[in-house]
């Protein structure tokens, strides 16, 4: 009884954890969400597991609970993964933003092309061609 | 430039080309056009050389990869308010003469794309057996994911017009983006061409192009795209 309730404790923390994911990876929460619930449903209905264990050819019900969880396992590591891409789309997005504004900043400081003008005998010109040093 | 293209500008993504991003960029103004280059993080003077050259220098702050280099090139550009844009390899493999057909090819009525083809007349030179294994076998798959009848998948050399490049917006930060650019296209239901240019593989440049292995890491990048929102 005491494994039977840590389990659905636990199965219940699941489902908590697919209804979050499947805003953002719809299939990740349907996919957890179905896993936990057959998961409850096998916990509270052994001998319902052992009969589709025996059935699949995995041997005992308690091993297909255990390979239910290894499903679950899985999911939740593919939906981190696919967090981590997201997370990856916001970064590229800032670093974009980042660099744009920056060049635009560095063309502005610049100013507009200058004309070039004739140097006059007898005097230097009075500022290099600013467009072709590089930053250091 | 003549035509209802008044603005066109080529977008270079590079990352470590400092030994020939300046002959490339270099070869495109000499060829008349606005050129930026997106500077991916490089840990060399790629940047500061392409400013040299004349180009415009955007810089990510860190190495995202060339899809989103090339974004970034396609946002900016589209901040000069653009006509038409124009993407070309940093590497030294295109020629800045198919800029102009690539541009004459979107002219047409009603085209936004133009998509560079190795394939159309042969036109290439060195291909290895290896690589053109790996895009015949990325052509069949684009063909049958996207339903667009091309000859090449994998070629940056493209041009799009404003409303085009309006319509792309690339989340595949790696090499996947050359396959998310055609499932756009697709989608947009906007036309598109083929034009033929020339590709120059030198060994600089083989060394820097994608491997066999590249095609597994595409495939799970445009798998796991479709996971999420």
């Amino acid at each position: 009884m005491i494994a039977q309730l840590l389990l659905t404790a636990l199965l219940m923390l699941v489902l908590v954890y697919a209804w979050s994911a499947h805003r953002t990876v719809p299939i990740i929460g349907l996919l957890a969400s179905g896993a936990a619930l057959a998961g409850l449903y096998f916990v509270w209905v052994q001998e319902h597991a052992t009969a589709l264990a025996a059935l699949v050819g995995i041997g005992r019900g308690s091993d297909l609970i255990v390979y239910i969880w290894v499903v679950i396992s899985l999911l939740i590591m593919l939906n981190l993964h696919l967090k981590l891409r997201l997370q990856l789309d916001m970064i590229t997005r800032l670093a974009r933003a980042v660099a744009i504004d920056r060049a635009k900043e560095s063309r502005r400081e610049k100013g507009p092309p200058r004309k070039r003008r004739a140097v006059m005998l007898g005097r230097k010109a009075e500022a290099p061609p600013i467009e072709l040093r590089a930053k250091k | 430039m003549t035509g209802r293209i008044r603005n066109p500008w080529v977008v270079v993504a590079a990352y470590n080309e400092a030994p020939v991003v300046g002959s490339v960029v270099s070869g495109i103004r000499r060829a008349g056009y606005a050129v930026v280059v997106v500077d991916d993080g490089s840990g060399d003077r790629t940047g500061d050389v392409a400013l040299l050259a004349g180009a415009v220098v955007v810089r990510h702050p860190i190495n995202l990869g060339q899809g989103a280099a090339l974004q970034t090139g396609i946002d900016y550009a589209l901040e000069q308010r653009a006509d038409a844009i124009v993407t070309f390899d940093a590497d030294g493999q295109h020629s800045p003469a198919a800029i102009a057909a690539l541009l004459a090819a979107i002219e047409q009525p009603g085209i936004d794309f133009a998509l560079g083809s190795r394939f159309l007349i042969g036109a290439t030179a060195n291909l290895p057996v290896a690589r053109r294994i790996l895009l015949s076998a990325a052509l069949w798959f684009t063909r049958a994911s996207t339903g667009l009848p091309i000859t090449d998948t994998h070629n940056g050399l493209r041009a799009m017009t404003a409303r085009g490049a309006h319509a792309i917006s690339l989340r595949q930060n790696r090499m996947a983006h050359a396959s998310e650019i055609l499932h756009q296209i697709a989608q947009s239901r906007l036309r598109f061409v083929e034009v033929p240019v020339n590709i120059e593989y030198s060994v600089y440049s083989l060394g820097k192009g994608q491997r066999i292995t590249d095609a597994l890491t595409i495939s799970i990048d445009l798998f796991a795209r479709r996971l999420y929102r």
